[in-house]
């Protein structure tokens, strides 16, 4: 006999029947095995928002990531980083709303950004803390980082919510553009100044193209006694920097439930 | 006041439409390319998989432990496999991988793996399904296990990808992580021992 033509026989010489009969057995144990070590699913797609692309992703807690997306390059990349972490789907249709909500809220819609938020990729859990911290700063104040680092426990780690920052995955919904430099300069953001003055400008504050700092329109609130200031006023200055916020303006601080300084009288 | 508001808004619109070109004329339409389902994958790929590591193991236990051990691999390793094109040479890659790392560990527990004749019906299906010109042919299939179990490793692999998996040599050099010249020498010399034993 020729050599190729046992080599041949030997290799068709499992029948369909005996390895049908394996996969039958082993199907559900690599099944239950594969369910210990299985990664979240996520829906992905990019999305077209007046802040440029976006690459969002969806899990079945709510929007897990919102990227922008700078060119080809950077969407593989993130790509890649995402998915060691979720299991993607394509599917254009779940992520649709993301840009409709970024839409109506960028036109001055409040309550546009529905979407409940999965911070499953925070960078760490002090990270994860910071974020969450952040995610109580409402619509129309601003905080500094050095405010927010003390918020969540960590006095002196402004450059710890820095780096929370700038790992943010879900920004816009986790609103990073609202933290700011101590002194009201506006500092820099992940998606650029451009858009961190969009953001602010579409939440009240009354910035120009170019703008570095905060306008002087705005007032400083206190946490604690729950009182907004001029910025120059004598009783502010006082006050304890790391409970402050910038308010865009008095009507966002009373919609805060502060009450005017009687001192500076605001208003 | 009405009147104001209208040009407001419609001011911020303008802005709005006009962010809207500014960021997006930079960029090029995104293609997506998102890989695969895990669970596609093992669909398309589960039957010759096993196949593979029957031949391998000859073992129907030892087989079924190494198919699950696969997947599992697989899917650890599934996010840093670049494109979908490699999927087969890299699913045999992590199967050929396991198989070694078996044998080897069996040889040193100094186990001995007794193949059942019972469920190999190599024998059996040569007798019945190829007219062959070999006096005894259900020898003739068990001798040449013997000859192919008595070459090196890599040329067993290599041997075993190119006739059985049915894969070119550019897959076999990214399954054993080897050149494509040296997947065509293991085969080629492998083949030649076999003649010059047969």
């Amino acid at each position: 006999m020729k050599m190729a033509t046992l080599m041949r026989s030997i290799g068709s010489d499992f029948t369909d029947e005996v390895i049908e009969e394996l996969l039958l057995r082993s199907r559900g144990k690599v099944d239950n095995a594969l369910q210990r070590i299985r990664r979240p699913q996520a829906a992905v797609g990019v999305v077209k928002s007046p802040l440029g692309n976006l690459l969002v992703a969806m899990s079945n807690r709510g929007i897990v990531l919102n990227h922008y997306l700078v060119d080809d390059r950077d969407l593989a990349a993130t790509l890649e980083k995402v998915r060691s972490q979720l299991d993607l789907v394509e599917d254009p249709r779940t992520i649709k709303e993301v840009g409709v909500e970024i839409h109506r809220y960028l036109a001055g819609e409040e309550k546009a950004l529905r979407q409940n938020i999965d911070l499953s990729l925070a960078a760490s859990p002090f990270q994860e803390k910071v974020l969450r911290k952040l995610q109580e700063i409402p619509r129309g104040a601003v905080v500094s980082y050095q405010a927010l680092g003390a918020a969540a426990g960590a006095p002196k780690g402004a450059r710890a919510v820095g780096n929370a920052m700038h790992n943010n995955p879900v920004p816009i919904y986790v609103p990073c553009h609202r933290v700011i430099l101590s002194d009201g300069g506006l500092g820099g953001y992940g998606g650029g100044a451009a858009r961190k003055l969009q953001l602010l400008r579409s939440e009240g504050f009354a910035l120009g193209d170019g703008d570095v700092r905060l306008p002087d329109s705005v007032v400083w609130g206190h946490r604690g006694t729950r009182i907004y200031c001029r910025t120059n006023c004598r009783a502010a200055a006082r006050a304890d920097r790391r409970r402050m916020l910038f308010f865009a303006g008095q009507k966002a601080a009373r919609q805060a439930g502060l009450r005017s300084c009687k001192i500076c009288r605001p208003d | 006041m009405g009147e104001l508001l209208a040009i407001r808004k419609e001011m911020r619109e303008l802005f709005t439409l006009q962010c809207l070109g500014g960021f997006n004329s930079r960029m090029a339409q995104h293609k997506l390319h998102v890989p695969l389902p895990f669970e596609e994958i093992m669909q398309r790929h589960e039957r010759e998989i096993m196949r593979y590591l029957l031949r391998m193991s000859s073992d129907h236990e030892d087989a079924a432990d190494l198919f699950q051990e696969t997947w599992l691999r697989a899917y650890r390793a599934y996010p840093r496999l670049d494109s979908e094109s490699g999927v087969r040479p890299w699913l045999y890659a992590i199967a050929t991988n396991l198989c070694r790392n078996r044998a080897r560990d069996s040889a040193r527990r100094g186990r001995v793996v007794v193949s059942d004749t019972k469920k190999l019906p190599a024998a059996d299906t040569i007798g019945r399904d190829h007219r062959l010109d070999h006096e005894n042919e259900g020898y003739a299939a068990v001798h040449m296990r013997e000859l192919i179990s008595d070459l090196p490793t890599k040329q067993q692999h290599a041997l075993q990808l190119r006739y059985f998996a049915g894969l070119d040599y550019a897959a076999i050099a990214s399954a054993l992580g080897c050149s494509e010249e040296s997947a065509r020498a293991n085969v080629s010399q492998a083949t030649r021992k076999l003649k010059a034993r047969w």
